[in-house]
């Protein structure tokens, strides 16, 4: 049992590994915590992703599948809950929605910016693309064009980007006092925009071993029951030579 | 010997109810006693496993219409709706969307047995058209069901494939106006996809029936690994419990990976551009059909010369169809009597680098249409063709192996 978990823990990684690089440059890999089979969502993982997302992407990005009562899901109380919807003026049943309207938005960039909530699904790389672009901004190299309007990415496609560096060190007081640092705030934050990509991840990942060793099991006992059933014809074939 | 009138005075509720309709002794004929050639080998087991891709398809796809919505300003939330909100929504569309990739894979593998073991010749002709009717009304249901989740690689996908319609000379560009109900892919366009998204898998089964009745057919049966037509009746067993059990094994070992993919890995044989909403201002950069089209496409974007008057794009689409419909033509142009590969040492090589040359056609179709893809292309075309074009030259040179005389 514990082989089979391992085994299909290494599948998994193997598998979702991302193949996808963009402008060139490989994505590097993040040790998620979800890819492993048994994982369940980490409520203070999600706590903490929740604050850089609710005080940092909200201002501009809106997630609009997300209400406050999913967090209940992920271990939240319904007092908890509600208090978090308080503090943002929000009823439990509200979708997060942008603060900036898709008029001003238009106005800025030229077009509505898009939503996060299933945005980790929705790039090659996945999670590692997400965290890779958090944490790639940098001064542009010597010699790189870069336009007024741009910012330059080290991850994004083409490596100029209209989103100016969303994370700063320090930006936000966590609720568990941990060190605010961009890569704290990018691994968290792409860990709840896993979430609201898939929140059916972690229960999908452990039902899909018992799955799995249910048909397994099934195959073996299949298995035996056709070689028993086709004993006789097997016999009668020798005796016909 | 059979009755020729309804018994008066029947013995049982269920000799009168056999006498007026008599499905029971149908199905125990044809499913029980039906006698199948005792050495058919594991590729003899993807039919029975298309048949299950196909009812799976039909049961989940019949549970999402429950809760998607036809709508362009819909779709893609009602879907993120199913992936949430419904009790076991994910279950279902991760079966349905894995179940299409999986329905492909086995009816790819049971091409290809056919192809090998020369299951296309007489008396199976007829059989072997309706499966190219079954195939050719896959690729449309699954085009027509890869629309429906409403993302960008659903939109111009669309907007790409009923775009080569419009090749057809003088009524092409109106036939692709009426396809769309407008002047491009929108509402209008979704609405009738999933209508026939619904429709078509039930033609899929009626031409499946016909496929099964011409090869329950006693005169016809199931082709062997040896080609040869069994005479014996020692030669068969029936299709109860032998075929049955054999199946069900089969069918719990395809279910492994299915499910490995169902469970740990759904969105792998689709696009990441499919979860951004459908966008008719932007382009993705590139677009490309699912991986079960990429033979084809391939074959499609090979063709980029003009020849006489005739258009490139006319002449890619005409290569496309034609790359498919040639198989009606298979039992015509292989003339040779052997139907096994095992006895034919020429057609047997080039089955496999007609095989290989089908993946490499695969591999080419997700490259961007460039040089040398592009050329590469073409050449794997020409490949593609000359396996059907040679047969018949084939049949006359080969000296094929001694046939046996019985299993």
């Amino acid at each position: 049992m514990k082989k089979l978990l391992s085994l299909l823990t290494i599948f998994t990684l193997v598998a979702s590994q991302s193949f996808a690089a963009s402008g060139g440059v490989a994505l590097p890999e993040q040790p998620w915590a979800f890819k492993n089979v048994k994982a369940d969502w980490d409520k203070e993982k999600i706590y903490r992703g929740y604050q850089v997302a609710t005080q940092v992407c909200l201002a501009c990005h809106g997630f609009k599948y997300i209400k406050h009562r999913d967090l209940m899901k992920v271990g939240f109380t319904e007092a908890e809950v509600k208090k978090l919807a308080e503090e943002m003026e929000m009823s439990i049943d509200d979708t997060f929605k942008s603060a900036l309207s898709d008029e001003d938005a238009i106005a800025v960039y030229a077009k509505p910016l898009p939503d996060l909530s299933v945005m980790n699904k929705a790039r090659p790389g996945g999670a590692d693309y997400t965290h890779a672009l958090l944490t790639g901004y940098e001064e542009a190299p010597a010699g790189f064009n870069l336009p007024d309007s741009g910012y330059y990415n080290k991850y994004f496609p083409g490596h100029v980007i209209a989103m100016p560096a969303p994370l700063s060190e320090g930006q936000i007081d966590y609720f568990d006092g941990t060190n605010a640092s961009v890569a704290q705030m990018a691994k968290d934050v792409t860990y709840f925009m896993q979430w609201t990509a898939e929140p059916e991840l972690a229960e999908r990942q452990q039902l899909g071993v018992y799955v799995l060793l249910y048909v397994f099991i099934l195959a073996v006992l299949l298995y035996f029951t056709k070689k028993r059933i086709w004993s006789d014809v097997k016999r009668k074939r020798e005796g016909d030579e | 010997m059979a009755k020729k009138q309804v018994n008066p005075n029947p013995s049982s509720k269920l000799e009168w109810f056999e006498d007026r309709l008599p499905i029971i002794s149908f199905m125990k004929a044809e499913l029980v006693d039906y006698p199948a050639p005792k050495n058919l080998n594991y590729a003899w087991n993807f039919g029975s496993l298309a048949g299950v891709a196909l009812i799976l398809q039909i049961l989940t796809g019949f549970f999402l219409t429950m809760h998607y919505k036809a709508d362009a300003s819909l779709a893609f939330d009602s879907i993120q709706h199913i992936m949430r909100d419904v009790n076991w929504g994910w279950l279902i569309r991760n079966l349905h969307m894995v179940g299409a990739s999986f329905f492909f894979i086995v009816v790819y593998m049971h091409i290809g047995r056919g192809l090998y073991y020369g299951s296309y010749k007489s008396p199976r002709e007829i059989l072997w058209g309706m499966g190219v009717v079954i195939f050719f009304l896959m690729m449309a249901t699954a085009f027509l069901g890869y629309v429906l989740p409403w993302g960008q690689m659903s939109f111009w996908g669309a907007q790409v494939i009923t775009n080569l319609i419009s090749v057809i000379p003088f009524v092409g560009e109106d036939i692709v106006i009426w396809i769309w109900g407008g002047y491009g892919v929108n509402d209008a366009t979704l609405t009738r996809f999933y209508s026939l998204h619904f429709l078509l898998p039930f033609v899929i089964l009626g031409v499946v029936f016909l496929h099964m009745w011409a090869l329950h057919n006693r005169k016809v049966k199931s082709n062997n690994p040896t080609g040869i037509d069994l005479k014996k009746d020692t030669d068969f067993v029936p299709f109860h419990p032998y075929y049955t059990v054999k199946d069900s094994f089969g069918l719990a070992v395809y279910m492994l990976p299915f499910l490995f993919m169902v469970f740990y890995m759904p969105d792998y044989l689709g696009h990441t551009d499919n979860y951004i909403p459908a966008d008719p201002m932007t382009t993705p950069a590139h677009i490309v059909p699912e991986w079960y089209f990429l033979p084809f496409y391939a074959i499609l974007r090979a063709i980029n010369f003009n020849i006489l008057f005739l258009d490139s794009k006319l002449l890619g689409v005409i290569a496309m169809v034609a790359s498919i419909a040639i198989l009606f033509f298979l039992p015509k142009l292989d003339k040779s009597k052997v139907r096994s590969a095992r006895f034919r040492p020429i057609y047997k090589v080039m089955f496999w680098v007609f095989i290989a040359n089908f993946f490499f056609l695969g591999w080419l179709g997700a490259k961007p249409a460039e040089a040398p893809y592009t050329q590469l292309s073409q050449i794997a075309t020409a490949l593609y063709f000359s396996f059907f074009f040679a047969l018949p030259w084939v049949a006359k040179i080969e000296k094929t192996k001694p046939l046996p005389t019985s299993i």
